[in-house]
């Protein structure tokens, strides 16, 4: 692309400042889909890891009436995620934190939730906390991007430089890494489709102001998406802790 | 936002389906059909308050002042 995707502003700000609901892929539907059928319980503790605006968490709070904690690193998420748990009057325990370094104990939930955010972390410091503060047998699901064939040097740098990620794993690369943090049963839910294709917002929280370079990355994520359609995708695992 | 920017802004997103935030808090849906310098027109997305195209008279919609948009955003949109 010879630097073409050049970019100012950071992804993660984009979503934030948009505060757009379900910023994954599949959107709120296949989340929906994904948490349905688990089998989730009123005393089960869950961790929505990465919670951005705060949809999934909601979710969960409000359909499972389950123990929520909601973690993300962003102020502008943060603030959005409380914002929405405030006025839905839902007992959702929202915590400033760190992927690669959880402020929690060991084994302290059931399930953890993952929407498109270890991607944007370092995975294996990430999986590895992920694998300590579930209990055993505890259910991690992720939603991710993945390489869908090998990728030549030039689109892996336009795509690490315009997201801020570090590699994009392929799909085997992905279970490997799930196994070497202490993950088992591996399987690759089934959807009915895998392509990149766009869902309604239809939950939005924009901040006001937001700067053009946001919008101008916004069309830089679009063309890139457009072009590279076919390269790249996503995947949702399930796996069980050892 | 300044007012170019959102002219600008509009002008991109001509013929696309948007959503705009006024700074009262109303909040239009529809499809950019027309931009002027202080303007935006958008065709209410189908069923958007009731009323059918008749209402519009098949013109350009509703027309809003760029000095009311409090914010704009694409209504699809693919996301990591």
């Amino acid at each position: 692309m010879n630097g073409g995707f050049q970019i100012k502003g950071n992804y993660l700000d984009l979503l934030a400042y948009f505060g757009i609901g379900g910023a994954h892929p599949g959107g709120l539907d296949l989340t929906k889909t994904v948490l349905d059928a688990e089998n989730i319980l009123s005393s089960d503790h869950v961790l929505d890891l990465g919670c951005g605006t705060g949809q999934t968490s909601a979710y969960l709070a409000r359909q499972y009436n389950c123990h929520v904690t909601a973690i993300d690193n962003h102020p502008i998420m943060l603030e959005k995620s409380n914002h929405r748990f405030q006025l839905e009057q839902l007992p959702v325990r929202v915590i400033n934190g760190n992927a690669e370094k959880l402020a929690f104990q060991d084994d302290s939930f059931d399930y953890v939730f993952s929407e498109s955010v270890v991607i944007f972390t370092d995975i294996t410091k990430t999986l590895n906390e992920l694998s300590r503060v579930l209990r055993k047998d505890g259910k991690l699901i992720l939603i991710e991007m993945i390489a869908e064939q090998t990728l030549t040097e030039e689109l892996i740098s336009d795509v690490c430089e315009l997201y801020g990620i570090k590699k994009i794993l392929n799909e085997d690369e992905w279970k490997i890494s799930l196994q070497d943090a202490g993950f088992n049963q591996i399987e690759i839910l089934k959807q009915q489709s895998a392509e990149l294709i766009n869902t309604e917002i239809q939950d939005l929280n924009q901040s006001k102001d937001i700067r053009l370079e946001f919008y101008d990355l916004w069309d830089q994520h679009h063309q890139l998406i457009h072009q590279y359609r076919k390269l790249l995708s996503y995947r949702v695992f399930r796996c069980l802790r050892s | 936002m300044r007012y170019t920017e959102l002219y600008d802004l509009c002008c991109r997103y001509h013929k696309k389906s948007v959503r705009i935030k006024q700074h009262d808090g109303r909040v239009h849906v529809g499809t950019i059909t027309r931009v002027s310098r202080d303007k935006v027109w958008i065709m209410p997305s189908s069923g958007y308050g009731g009323f059918g195209l008749g209402f519009f008279g098949g013109g350009f919609g509703i027309g809003i002042a760029l000095g009311a948009i409090a914010g704009i955003a694409l209504t699809s949109a693919f996301f990591w």
